[in-house]
């Protein structure tokens, strides 16, 4: 007889399970999704205090396929982060978890997506980066490498925009680069992304498996596995459990405190990577990129900045769980208001 | 001379940035003080200094609130329209010109009025001279009118609250362009101001600012806008009241307002925020409306309220950014790609721009969909006679929410999509409620909310969200319906052209013609209008636009048994409506009718 695990709410995985995925079988962004339901449940985040966010794509497709017990607004195309925006405004206390694709975010809702950071929307920013865009059968994206080259047509000759490099110039307070294929760095850092207070991205290299997973595409399984230059070793300690009962690494290691208590133990790789250093991350991305590599892991951390909400001042109550007397002032303010025109 | 109590157009030409909305709005409020029927537009330029701007007052005890068909009096300001406002006043009129600007006049036609005003100005204050000159025609113009001495103080009084410098700086040169004008100024003028018995109650506000009073007691709770002409001062208005109106228990704010990166995303925040169970709005122009209307569909079709005001400018593209015009009403009705339908509220007064900005709330959550509110420039930046606000009259309706396992149990067969009381509307679940979560999503789904693309599920949807929004027709703000006992010519008309209103009717009156009248209020039009329509022989739709937008939306869903008798008057020159063309108008399209 097997015992069904349970999570610190005492809540199964299926809990978190969404609907039956209609990608292409292989395809990385299902990889995303079951991190992102085995993430949630590890952190024993209650599915209904989660709102799942998406725009328009193959990624914006999948919260259909992850937490089917929290509500969720696959919205329009590259206008994810205004609707998120709006409701967080009114009610902070959700946690938002949002999937954008290539094209969502660093085409046509780039500039929504600058803003989020600008403001430091507190919400999981997931972009499940594939050079492509699928859905409308593989034409390049803006992310894509020169050079790179899917299954069929000329390889790509305009230059890339790197949303990490531009995230960390816009002071966002989380940034990492993943890859579908490295479950346990994905689910680490999904981990502390939910743990933390403010926007954090996560740039997930996740293949096509239809249109740009040959091997003269900078973004195919293969040549991400081959050319992924890992900063760290990176390992999640939820708040739940105490430091001294995590077995301490070989090796050197920093240990970073999330908002939430939890720790994410950056594990020494060769040398050193400071994720409080800008500069050392946009080094390292660009360093990577001049070696036509991948750069993974928490790039940079940059806690303890106002959050959207916090930013303007708004009472400690969500502003949806306001009552009537709280929105509507009194029929007395009314008569003053109109005295004091009346008096001018 | 006769004198003509009451009774005149004022023209004021300055440039913009010079001071002279100030010394506008003295002249203003303090004929308005007098208890004298008055009422100021402005005609500004897209700029902050240097162009030119146009004042015009309108004084008249028959309560019309237009620009008059004559200009009685001129002040001329502004060297770079000199030459044209010279040549536009009307033979017979009175001229009054800063000397300083040394250019002719020319016009022994009417009477002519110099003072030096920039020198005296320099008498008071060098460095102040340019703002200061204004006041020397409020100093003129009050001893050509009448107007009375404490009403002035009033006013620049209440113009520099607090600043007792500039007060006094302003009267001092008030009471010297006064005097000037007494000692020299010896020709009779024939139009003057007489006091007439003040109604205590009434005050002069813009609609924008009654919006924003609105919104705040309609219980906003998520304020998302980007700057643009006209509308930028409701969200500024609602900005300044709500720390006075409005504080959570521990002195926190109860409404988020946040500045967009653009229209676009204050459309999604809109969205986010009802979404979320919130009361978010916007407010914009017509160029914010074509680049929300995305969202706008999306709200439609996912079945998401929002409330989205427009203040209506001339179209299209930039067109005359500080100019009036009701072109957007066509857009707004059916916003968005595919067959869409949305609800639209117009007021038009004051008043109304109060009782419709916390009643739209109400709308928008009943109906679960985008609710447009239509203002325009001139109601919306001009100021509007009120006698006060009313207070909201209902509970807030917060819609189908359901927001217990209880509620939810009751309705047994749930689906976010199915129409469980035969109205159209259906019932919604909130994130983090837990309640029957679903994907909320711009595509096709079922009665749960599952994708699907399934052709008798979208014909399915789609004739819900008809009939629930043909079943708003009666529900919304009726027409206000004045109807004349011979039934002949009925005016469909809406919004601001309820200014001139009164002064067509009178005019068209003196031709003979005795016309009904009836304002629509909110699209889809109520059943009243088609009544007004069949008890009429012939109807005539009236709009601040080019094609007659209405009249458009009217034809496309009226019975085709009435069509035959609907005539549009529309014209739009961006400036406010004036009653003479209109009623030239019509009496234009009736006289065609009639040979034909």
């Amino acid at each position: 007889m097997s015992v069904i695990k349970l999570n610190v709410i005492d809540l199964e995985k299926t809990d978190y399970m969404g609907g039956k995925s209609s990608l292409c079988p292989g395809c990385g962004h299902d990889q995303v999704s079951n991190v992102i339901i085995q993430a949630a449940w590890e952190n024993g985040i209650p599915p209904e205090s989660i709102a799942k966010m998406s725009g328009i794509g193959c990624s914006s497709k999948t919260p259909a396929y992850f937490l089917g017990k929290s509500h969720g607004f696959n919205t329009v195309h590259g206008r994810m982060p205004s609707v998120s925006t709006g409701a967080n405004l009114v009610n902070k206390d959700l946690s938002f978890i949002a999937v954008s694709g290539d094209g969502d975010t660093a085409s046509i809702g780039i500039g929504q997506f600058i803003h989020a950071i600008r403001r430091n929307l507190n919400m999981v920013y997931i972009i499940e980066n594939n050079g492509v865009y699928g859905l409308t059968k593989g034409q390049y994206s803006a992310t894509v490498e020169r050079g790179s080259k899917k299954k069929k047509g000329m390889p790509n000759e305009q230059p890339p925009i790197d949303l990490c490099a531009m995230a960390i110039n816009l002071g966002c307070s989380f940034v990492a680069r993943s890859f579908s294929g490295s479950k346990k760095q994905l689910t680490s850092l999904i981990r502390a992304a939910m743990s933390h207070k403010g926007m954090a991205i996560i740039d997930v290299i996740s293949p096509c498996v239809t249109f740009s997973n040959n091997d003269e595409s900078y973004r195919s399984y293969n040549y991400v596995k081959g050319n992924d230059e890992i900063l760290h070793n990176v390992d999640y300690i939820p708040h739940y459990t105490p430091l001294a009962e995590v077995d301490i690494p070989e090796g050197k290691y920093d240990d970073i405190k999330m908002f939430d208590g939890s720790t994410l133990r950056l594990e020494t790789v060769g040398s050193n990577h400071d994720p409080s250093d800008a500069v050392a991350a946009l080094a390292a991305i660009h360093h990577a990129t001049a070696k036509k590599k991948h750069v993974t892991g928490l790039l940079f951390f940059n806690p303890g900045i106002e959050t959207t909400d916090e930013a303007l001042g708004l009472t400690d109550t969500p502003l949806v769980d306001l009552s009537e007397e709280q929105l509507r002032p009194s029929a007395k303010s009314l008569e003053l208001i109109n005295q004091g025109f009346r008096s001018n | 001379m006769t004198r003509i109590i009451n009774d005149f157009t004022l023209n004021i030409a300055t440039a913009n940035g010079t001071g002279s909305q100030s010394a506008n709005l003295i002249i203003l409020n303090s004929i308005f003080e007098m208890g004298v029927p008055v009422s100021g537009k402005n005609y500004f330029p897209s700029n902050i200094s240097g162009l030119p701007t146009w004042y015009i007052i309108r004084v008249s005890d028959a309560g019309y609130q237009a620009p008059g068909n004559e200009t009685n009096y001129r002040v001329i300001m502004n060297k770079d329209t000199w030459v044209d406002d010279i040549e536009n006043a009307e033979s017979g009129s009175v001229i009054i010109y800063n000397e300083n600007v040394k250019l002719p006049i020319g016009r022994d036609d009417c009477t002519v009025f110099g003072m030096p005003m920039t020198k005296m100005a320099r008498g008071i204050n060098p460095k102040l001279s340019r703002l200061i000159a204004n006041m020397y025609y409020v100093g003129a113009l009050a001893h050509l009118l009448k107007i009375d001495e404490n009403a002035i103080l009033k006013a620049v009084t209440n113009q520099f609250a607090g600043k007792e410098k500039a007060i006094e700086l302003n009267m001092r040169a008030i009471g010297e362009g006064r005097e000037y004008a007494a000692e020299n100024w010896l020709d009779e003028v024939g139009h003057q101001v007489e006091a007439r018995e003040k109604d205590p109650n009434s005050f002069l506000i813009d609609g924008n600012e009654a919006t924003a009073l609105g919104s705040i007691y309609g219980g906003v709770n998520m304020l998302a806008w980007y700057p643009i002409t006209p509308s930028s001062s409701l969200a500024e208005e609602v900005i300044r009241w709500l720390p006075k109106l409005r504080n959570g228990e521990d002195g926190g704010a109860t409404c988020a307002v946040l500045q967009a990166e653009d229209e676009l995303a204050a459309a999604g925040m809109v969205l986010g925020s009802n979404w979320a169970g919130g009361r978010g709005m916007t407010a914009t122009s017509g160029p914010g409306i074509s680049l929300m209307s995305e969202f706008i569909g999306l709200g439609y079709y996912a079945e998401i309220p929002g409330v989205f005001w427009d203040i209506n400018r001339v179209g299209p593209s930039t067109g005359l950014p500080t100019r009036t015009q009701q072109g957007d009403l066509s857009m707004l009705y059916e916003a968005s790609h595919g067959d869409t339908q949305h609800i639209v509220i117009i007021p038009g007064t004051v008043n109304e721009c109060f009782e419709f900005g916390w009643k739209i709330f109400d709308v928008a959550e009943r109906y679960q969909t985008p609710v447009f509110g239509f203002s325009d420039l001139d109601l919306g930046m001009n100021r509007w006679e009120t006698s006060g606000f009313e207070y909201p009259s209902t509970k807030m309706d917060r819609g189908k929410v359901i927001r217990t396992q209880a509620q939810l149990d009751a309705i047994g067969n749930y689906g976010r999509y199915r129409d469980v009381d035969g109205d159209g509307i259906c019932y919604r679940t909130l994130p983090g409620s837990g309640l029957e979560p679903i994907l909320t999503r711009g595509s096709g789904r079922d009665e749960d909310g599952i994708y699907s693309e399934d052709p008798e599920d979208y014909v399915k949807h789609m004739a819900r969200l008809k009939r629930k929004i043909d079943g708003a027709r009666d529900e919304l703000p009726a027409p206000i319906i004045r109807e004349e006992e011979n039934k002949q010519v009925g005016i469909i008309y809406y919004g601001s052209m309820e200014n001139i209103i009164v002064e067509i009717d009178d005019m068209l009156e003196s031709t003979g013609l005795s016309v009904s009248t009836c304002r629509v209020r909110a699209l889809p039009y109520h059943s009243e209008v088609q009544q007004f329509i069949e008890n009429h022989e012939q109807v005539i739709v009236l709009e601040i636009n080019r094609d007659g937008q209405l009249f458009g939306i009217l034809r496309k869903e009226l019975p085709v048994n009435l069509l035959s008798k609907m005539y549009k008057v529309a014209y739009s020159d961006g400036l406010p409506p004036r009653a003479q063309i209109y009623s030239d108008l019509i009496l234009k399209t009736m006289q065609k009718e009639v040979s034909v």
